[in-house]
């Protein structure tokens, strides 16, 4: 995957680059805003990661609003300071696809990377889900375990259909408490730890592979490769 | 807290000289100034333009006073002296066609002779204008054969007298004339006008006078609120100024208006030290923790697992802070007011059905039942973000200091009124009286949640969120237990 980064704090610029080259991504950056406009104007991008506030005559929302505005498609992410809700919505309404908060952690923000990347790739409906000997009716919404019925509440259902949809990914805690729950607040108390917990319990149960993961200071993952 | 009260406060002065608070630069020199040399200059131009504006006003009225008066009485005294006039001609008409012009002529020498210093003028003359009798020389200059008074200048003893004159015509070409010095009611004029003039006079020093006096008694009011307001720009912020007992006035009002502002003033100020108080010592302890493993590291040099180790737990002592940080903006935002714009319909029997919903496996993990009763719909106008975290904070709340095996109890109900109540309520230790306003202050931390994770915010932003709504946050025994109730008014239409 190929990535382009707007920033111009080189510090911010330098981790995200090494991140993502780590973990096997392309990434180019431009540390400033004309830079940042020329580049994404070439469309040669799978994603964009958009710094706000950025030197060079054009800030990040313009870049954004001028790409959209000639057609490109490219799914964009803004990593900016401004945190407040009513900025969060100017951001998105600019036609950016998500929007994280500095300062943030690598593991989000590549989380949140992998999903837009993701979700541009395959918007077609499905109408099962599987992974492994997990399969996921949407139609008759009934989950099966190597065969063994797995009986979900309604919730438990829509999170194990975001692992699914975001199989082989990291998800993080706040990408669950945003798409799964709607919420866009920080429960003090590890809510989603306990929610994932149970829903691990139903499907893992008595299996030889465990599907479900914890990974260490980031999230989860629905794997079925070791 | 205590230790760090000093420092903490120093943190305010800091911020609060930055924020032009307090301390600003030099003594307030206008106002020594103001108050030893010139007392009166800084309201030089609205006491004399009032002063003066008073005066002109005062003799205006005074002139519209007098000047009908001056001429209604010059009328009837021309009119008087007409008729005076008019019956002297008359009798001495009458006494002409009678006796003749001899006898005419003596009774007019015998009467001019009798009483000379009346003031009256007599002139009985033949067709030549010749004199036969009366007290003038001849006959005088200016003056016309046309009937009826006329007023001219006739020469006496080498000064000129103004005096008015009827010329009455007689049989045979003889003429007569009769009349008055013009000048007999000088005195009474200029008496007149010297008691308008003082009267103006008068009314001028009164005017001046009462224009200083306000003057000054503006001035000192004014000095007294410029003094006040000094000395609380220095940093005393407890002065108030003087409100007269019973007083009423415009200056009184003023003051009252200053005070509550000030009021106001205080309490924000000294919830700002009180925040920024709790945040130095809050950030103080992961910071504190932050700085000493990153100084070890660099020091001891361990081997890199250890290191890891070490990084990782700074990770999260940095994410603690920043957690800290965006809890505080979260607070400074909904405070502000402006999420009000972004308010929609919610049906608040959603919101907490979810939130509910959301918090049950934690509440089975802990073997705590929670309960939810709802009447169905419940619509309020509101920021449904908001409204759910605020839900969110007072079950987690509840949560945390539930009993084993304890209950918590949501409930959601309208009120006759319209209001909706919304309640939480547990059967944990609760809170005690002396603590329950506390707890919605910022970073407040009850003795029994020592040692619960949390920053302290969580009942702050409830309250933030409930009076952003209009609404209000209320702490209860629960008998046992804490039983809160949220109560919005802002019922959707």
């Amino acid at each position: 995957m190929k990535v382009l980064l707007v920033e111009d704090n080189e510090l911010v610029a330098n981790f995200v680059k090494k991140g993502m080259a780590e973990a096997g991504h392309m990434i180019d950056h431009a540390p400033d805003g004309r830079d940042g406009m020329f580049r994404a104007a070439s469309g040669s991008y799978d994603a964009i990661i958009m710094d706000r506030m950025l030197p060079g005559g054009i800030d990040g929302l313009g870049i954004i609003g001028a790409l959209r505005q000639s057609g490109g498609k490219t799914p964009v992410l803004i990593l900016s300071a401004l945190s407040d809700v009513d900025e969060r919505i100017r951001g998105l309404k600019s036609g950016a696809d998500d929007y994280l908060v500095k300062p943030f952690a690598f593991g989000e923000l590549l989380a949140r990377l992998d999903a837009l990347l993701r979700r541009s790739q395959d918007n077609q409906t499905v109408t099962t889900l599987s992974l492994g000997d997990l399969r996921m009716d949407m139609l008759t919404r009934k989950v099966t375990r190597g065969g063994r019925t797995v009986n979900l509440q309604p919730r438990e259902f829509k999170l194990l259909e975001y692992l699914l949809r975001h199989a082989g990914q990291v998800v993080t805690r706040t990408m669950l408490l945003e798409n799964v729950w709607n919420f866009h607040f920080d429960p003090q108390t590890n809510v989603i730890d306990v929610h994932v917990s149970k829903l691990r319990q139903k499907i893992d149960a008595g299996a030889e592979r465990p599907l479900l993961r914890t990974i260490r200071n980031s999230g989860y993952m629905l794997s079925a490769e070791d | 807290m205590d230790i760090f009260e000093h420092p903490a406060e120093h943190i305010v002065e800091h911020l609060g000289a930055a924020a032009g608070l307090s301390k600003p630069a030099p003594r307030a020199r206008g106002v020594g100034v103001l108050g030893r040399w010139w007392p009166i200059r800084p309201l030089r131009f609205s006491a004399l333009t009032l002063a003066l504006g008073y005066v002109t006003l005062s003799i205006v009225v005074l002139a519209v006073f007098a000047a009908p008066l001056w001429f209604g009485w010059r009328e009837a005294i021309e009119q008087g002296r007409a008729e005076l006039l008019q019956e002297e001609a008359i009798w001495l008409t009458d006494m002409f066609q009678k006796h003749g012009p001899e006898v005419l002529a003596a009774t007019i020498d015998r009467r001019v002779n009798k009483e000379p210093a009346t003031g009256k003028i007599v002139l009985f003359a033949n067709a030549a204008h010749a004199r036969l009798a009366g007290n003038l020389h001849g006959w005088p200059e200016g003056m016309s054969d046309a009937p009826g008074p006329q007023q001219v200048s006739i020469d006496s003893n080498g000064t000129q007298l103004r005096v008015v004159l009827m010329n009455v015509p007689l049989a045979n070409g003889y003429t007569l004339l009769v009349g008055r010095g013009a000048s007999r009611f000088r005195r009474l004029e200029l008496f007149f006008i010297y008691g308008l003039m003082g009267a103006a006079g008068v009314v001028l020093l009164v005017g001046v006078l009462s224009g200083l006096m306000i003057r000054r008694a503006f001035l000192a009011e004014v000095q007294n609120i410029s003094l006040t307001a000094s000395a609380i720009v220095e940093g005393n912020l407890t002065r108030r100024l003087p409100v007269r007992a019973g007083g009423a006035d415009e200056l009184d009002m003023l003051a009252q208006t200053v005070n509550r502002m000030l009021d106001q003033i205080e309490q924000l100020i000294h919830g700002v030290r009180n925040v920024a108080n709790a945040i130095a010592h809050d950030l103080r302890t992961p910071l504190t923790e932050l700085r000493s493993r990153l100084e070890g590291l660099s020091l001891s040099r361990p081997p890199a697992p250890l290191a890891y180790a070490e990084v990782e737990a700074a990770v999260a002592d940095v994410d603690r802070v920043i957690g800290l940080f965006n809890a505080l903006l979260r607070l400074a935002e909904i405070d502000t007011g402006a999420r009000r714009s972004g308010f929609v319909e919610v049906d608040l029997a959603t919101v907490l059905g979810e939130t509910v919903e959301f918090y049950q496996p934690v509440a089975e993990l802990k073997g705590v039942t929670l309960e939810f009763n709802t009447p169905g719909e419940l619509k309020v106008s509101g920021d449904p973000l908001l409204l759910t975290q605020a839900v969110g904070n007072l079950i987690d709340n509840a949560l945390k200091f539930a009993r084993e095996r304890g209950t918590i109890v949501v409930a959601a109900v309208q009120r006759a009124d319209g209001a909706v109540e919304l309640i939480v309520a547990d059967d944990g230790p609760g809170i005690s009286d002396a603590e329950k306003p506390k707890v919605s202050e910022r970073f407040y931390r009850g003795d029994a949640s020592r040692g619960t994770p949390g920053v302290g915010l969580g009942l702050s932003l409830v309250a933030a969120v409930a009076k952003l709504h209009r609404g209000t946050l209320e702490l209860d025994d629960n008998h046992p237990g804490l039983r809160a109730t949220l109560l919005l008014f802002s019922a959707a239409p």
